[in-house]
C-alpha cells in the first residue's frame, strides 16, 4: 500500500468517526418555536347504572324455570361530555367514554392543544351523560325500563370504603385566564381532594 | 426471484462491489471494514459491555439525570466511558446494517442461512429497544420525547390496563419503578442476545467472530479517541412542564422520532409492520425461484472412503459421518439438504472426487477442463480460473485480456486436479482468482484452497505440478484492476520460465480411490 493510499486511509476513517459523532447528537427541534401547549389529562371512576327492564311472560316462559326471573339488568358505566373552549373557539367536543373491553374502567382524558404565548381564556366542561340528559330535560337513555343508581356503584363505593377518593362529581368545570409563555405547558387535571379541575405547571417539576 | 427482486439486487451488488474495492485498496482485503461488518458488532458489542459495566455503578434510579450528569462532568473516567458506550452503539448499529446489505446483496440469506436472517434481524431489535431505554434512563429532553413517543405508540395495543402515555404529563411524579424496569430492561435484553448471537451462528462451522486484531483495536482505538476528543452531549435535564428547546438527537436509534411524532399511531404500526415484514421475510421473496435453486451435495457412497474431510471442511457443518449400510468397515459421508446451502467446497475437498452438488463433483469438473482443454489450444498460455461471485467479474467473459477464462462457482469448490490437468495439459501457468478470504460467499473457500495448493490439505495439489505455473491472487467483485495487474504479473513471470510443454496423456491417479471391482468383491 502506497503511503497516499494510507493517508487517504486515515482522512476516510477520520470522516466515518466524525460523522458517526455528528450523526449521534443532530440537533432537533421537536417543536414548533415559541408556542405553548394546554395539557388537559385527568383519570376518573364514572357513576355505574344498572338499566333494568320487566320480562315479560311470554319471555319468561321461554327461559328454563330455574333461571326465570322477573327483571333483567344490565349494568354499564356512564360517560362524560368533555368541552373545551380557548378565546372563544372550541377546541375540543367529544365524548369520553370508560376504557375496557366491557367498557366498565376508568375514563381517561388526554389532551394537548398548542397556544399561542400570551393571555388565554380557557373554558373547560367535563359532564357526566346523565346530567347532561337533565340539563337537556329529557331521559332518552332508558327506553322504557326504570334506571336504577346504584348508589355511587362500585367503583365510588368500593373507593369510598377504603376512605381515598369520593366520588367524581357529574359537573367539573374550568375557567381561567392563563398567562402563557412561550414553551411552557399547562396542565389541566382533576384533584381528587378538591374535587375540581386545577392548574399545574407553569415551569415546576411535580 | 422476480425481476424486480434481481434487479433489487445488482442494484445492491453494484453498490457493494466498488465499495469493497476502494476499502481493499486503502486498507487491504485483511483489514477491510466491510469484509468484516458482523465480527465488528461482537467487537463493538463487548465494549458496551465493559463500559457499560463500569456506568452500572454510578447509575442512580432515584436520580437518573443527576446521575447521568455527574458521569458526564467527570472527565478524567466517567465522560468518555459515557461517550464510549454511546458510540459504540451507533457505530453497532451501522455495522448491522452493513452487514446486512451484504448478506442480501450477495444472496447469502435464504435457505439454509433464513435461521441467521430471522435471528439477525430480532437481535437489532433488541439493539434498537435495548438503546430506547438507555436514552430514557438517561431522562434528558431525547429521553422524555423517546418515553412520551413509545408511550404514545405503545397505547394503541391492548396491553395496559392504563394509558401509559399519563405517565409522562406532569400529572404526578415519575415513579422510580420506571428507571428500573428500564434499567432491568437495557440488561436484560443485551444479555438475551448473546443467545441470539449463539442462535445467528448455529448453522456455521468455525464462527469468525471476531476480526483481525488490528482491526478490533483500530475500532477500539478511534471511538475511544472520539469519546476523549468530542464527548458525547447530555441534552438539557427532561422538564415535563416545558417543551424542548432543541434535543441532541442520536440518528442512529431515534431516526424513527421526527416520522413518527408527524404520524398517527395506527399508520406508525402499520407503516412499521409492513416495512419489518418485507425486511424479515426477504429469505423467501428474494430467493431464487425452485428450478433455478442450486441443489445440495450429494455423496456417492461407493467412492466415500470415509476419510472425513468433507466433514471437516464444510463450512455450514451439513455433512455428518454414519455408519455405512454396506459391509465396509468405515464411516460414509451424509448431507443433509436441509443444511447444505451447494457450495460446493466439499467437491473440492474430496480426494476420490465423491462428494459434491451435481454436476460440479470432482469429476464433473475434470470432466469439464477435459472439455475445455479439447476446445482451447493451450499454446503454453496462462489459463485463469476465476471465481464467479467475486474475481473482478472476469468469470463473466470466456476470456479476459486474452487468457481463456475457466469460471468455478466457488474457488473452494474447485478440485485441485483441475489445476493439475491444465499444467500438465500445457498451459503455461494457471492464475487461480478466488473471493478475498473475508468475502467468500461460501465462507471458507479460499481459505481451504490456499491450504490446499500450498500446505497439503486433503486434496492437495500434487507435488508434481510445478508451483511456479500456479498462482492464487484474490480479488472481490469490483477488483477488476487487481485482476489485470495480476494477470499481467503472472505472465510475465511464467514468460521467464522454460516453455511448457503438454503431456502426451494425462492420468490422474486419483488418491484413495477404490477400483469399482474391489468394492463389489466386497
Amino acid at each position: 500500500m502506497t503511503s497516499g493510499m494510507r493517508v487517504v486511509g486515515g482522512v476516510l476513517a477520520l470522516a466515518a468517526i466524525v460523522g458517526l459523532g455528528a450523526l449521534s447528537q443532530v440537533p432537533y427541534p421537536p417543536e414548533p418555536p415559541a408556542h405553548a401547549v394546554i395539557r388537559l389529562t385527568w383519570r376518573t371512576r364514572s357513576k355505574r347504572v344498572d338499566e333494568c327492564r320487566r320480562l315479560t311472560t311470554e319471555e319468561q316462559a321461554q327461559l328454563p324455570a330455574h333461571m326465570r326471573r322477573e327483571e333483567v339488568c344490565e349494568g354499564r358505566v356512564l360517560a362524560y361530555r368533555l368541552r373545551v373552549v380557548l378565546d372563544g373557539d372550541t377546541v375540543a367536543d367529544e365524548t369520553v367514554e370508560p376504557r375496557g373491553a366491557r367498557a366498565d374502567r376508568p375514563l381517561y382524558v388526554f389532551h394537548e392543544i398548542p397556544a399561542p404565548p400570551g393571555v388565554r381564556v380557557l373554558d373547560v366542561a367535563f359532564v357526566r351523560e346523565d346530567s347532561l340528559r337533565g340539563a337537556t330535560g329529557g331521559d332518552e337513555g332508558t327506553t322504557g325500563g326504570d334506571e336504577r343508581a346504584t348508589g355511587g356503584e362500585d367503583s365510588a363505593v368500593r373507593e369510598g370504603r377504603a376512605g381515598r377518593v369520593q366520588e367524581t362529581p357529574a359537573v367539573l368545570q374550568f375557567s381561567e385566564r392563563l398567562e402563557l409563555e412561550p414553551r411552557q405547558v399547562a396542565l389541566i387535571t382533576y384533584d381528587p381532594e378538591r374535587r375540581a379541575l386545577v392548574l399545574k405547571g407553569y415551569g415546576q417539576t411535580p | 426471484m422476480t425481476p424486480f427482486t434481481d434487479r433489487t439486487r445488482r442494484l445492491a451488488q453494484s453498490l457493494l462491489a466498488p465499495a469493497d474495492g476502494l476499502m481493499n485498496r486503502l486498507y487491504t482485503w485483511r483489514f477491510n471494514p466491510l469484509y468484516h461488518s458482523g465480527a465488528v458488532v461482537v467487537v463493538l458489542l463487548l465494549i458496551i459491555l465493559v463500559t457499560g459495566i463500569y456506568l452500572l455503578f454510578f447509575y442512580r434510579i432515584g436520580a437518573p439525570y443527576a446521575s447521568v450528569e455527574r458521569l458526564a462532568d467527570q472527565w478524567w473516567l466517567g465522560s468518555w466511558m459515557r461517550s464510549l458506550h454511546r458510540y459504540a452503539s451507533d457505530a453497532a448499529v451501522v455495522a448491522v446494517l452493513i452487514h446486512m446489505f451484504r448478506m442480501f446483496a450477495q444472496e447469502r440469506s435464504w435457505g439454509p442461512r433464513a435461521l441467521a436472517w430471522v435471528s439477525g434481524l430480532v437481535m437489532l431489535f433488541v439493539l434498537f429497544v435495548s438503546g430506547w431505554t438507555g436514552y430514557v434512563m438517561v431522562w434528558d429532553v431525547q429521553g422524555l420525547l423517546l418515553a412520551r413517543e413509545g408511550a404514545r405508540l405503545l397505547d394503541l395495543l391492548p396491553l395496559f390496563s392504563e394509558p401509559i402515555a399519563r405517565t409522562f404529563v406532569g400529572e404526578r411524579e415519575l415513579p422510580g419503578a420506571f428507571f428500573f424496569l428500564n434499567l432491568f430492561l437495557h440488561v436484560a435484553l443485551p444479555v438475551g442476545m448473546g443467545l441470539g448471537l449463539w442462535v445467528h451462528v448455529s448453522r456455521v462451522a468455525r464462527a469468525g467472530l471476531l476480526p483481525p486484531r488490528g482491526l478490533s483495536w483500530t475500532v477500539t482505538g478511534a471511538l475511544l479517541a472520539m469519546s476523549v476528543l468530542w464527548p458525547a452531549a447530555l441534552g438539557p435535564a427532561a422538564d415535563l412542564f416545558r417543551l424542548p428547546d432543541t434535543a441532541p438527537l442520536d440518528v442512529f436509534y431515534s431516526f424513527w422520532l421526527p416520522v413518527s411524532q408527524a404520524m398517527p399511531a395506527w399508520s406508525v404500526w402499520l407503516s412499521s409492520s409492513a416495512f419489518s415484514g418485507v425486511v424479515l421475510l426477504v429469505p423467501w421473496w428474494a430467493r431464487p425461484a425452485l428450478e433455478a435453486r442450486p441443489a445440495p451435495s450429494v455423496v456417492n457412497e461407493r467412492l466415500c472412503t470415509g476419510c472425513t474431510q468433507c466433514w471437516v471442511d464444510c463450512p455450514y457443518e451439513a455433512i455428518a459421518m454414519v455408519p455405512r449400510a454396506d459391509a465396509r468397515e468405515e464411516r460414509v459421508a451424509r448431507v443433509d439438504p436441509a443444511l447444505c446451502v451447494s457450495c460446493g467446497i466439499c467437491a473440492g475437498s474430496c480426494a476420490p472426487m465423491g462428494v459434491g452438488p451435481p454436476v460440479r463433483t470432482g469429476r464433473d469438473q475434470l470432466a469439464a477442463v477435459r472439455a475445455f482443454v479439447s476446445r482451447n489450444a493451450l499454446d503454453a498460455q496462462v489459463v485463469v480460473v476465476a471465481c464467479t461471485r467475486g474475481a473482478g467479474g472476469v468469470a463473466a467473459s470466456p476470456e479476459f485480456q486474452g487468457a481463456p477464462v475457466i469460471p468455478v462457482d466457488c474457488a473452494g469448490s474447485m478440485h485441485t486436479s483441475v489445476v493439475e490437468y491444465l499444467v500438465r495439459s500445457g498451459a503455461g501457468g494457471v492464475l487461480i482468482v478466488s473471493c478475498p478470504p473475508r468475502d467468500c460467499w461460501h465462507r471458507e473457500g479460499p481459505k481451504w484452497l490456499e491450504q490446499r495448493l500450498y500446505h497439503d490439505r486433503e486434496a492437495e495439489l500434487k507435488p508434481r505440478v510445478d508451483r511456479r505455473r500456479v498462482r492464487l491472487v484474490y480479488a472481490g467483485l469490483g477488483e477488476r484492476a487487481t485482476v489485470r495487474a495480476a494477470l499481467r504479473t503472472f505472465q510475465r513471470d511464467i514468460g521467464a520460465l522454460e516453455v511448457a510443454r503438454p503431456e502426451d496423456r494425462v492420468e490422474l491417479d486419483i488418491e484413495c480411490e477404490r477400483p469399482a471391482e474391489e468394492v463389489l468383491e466386497r
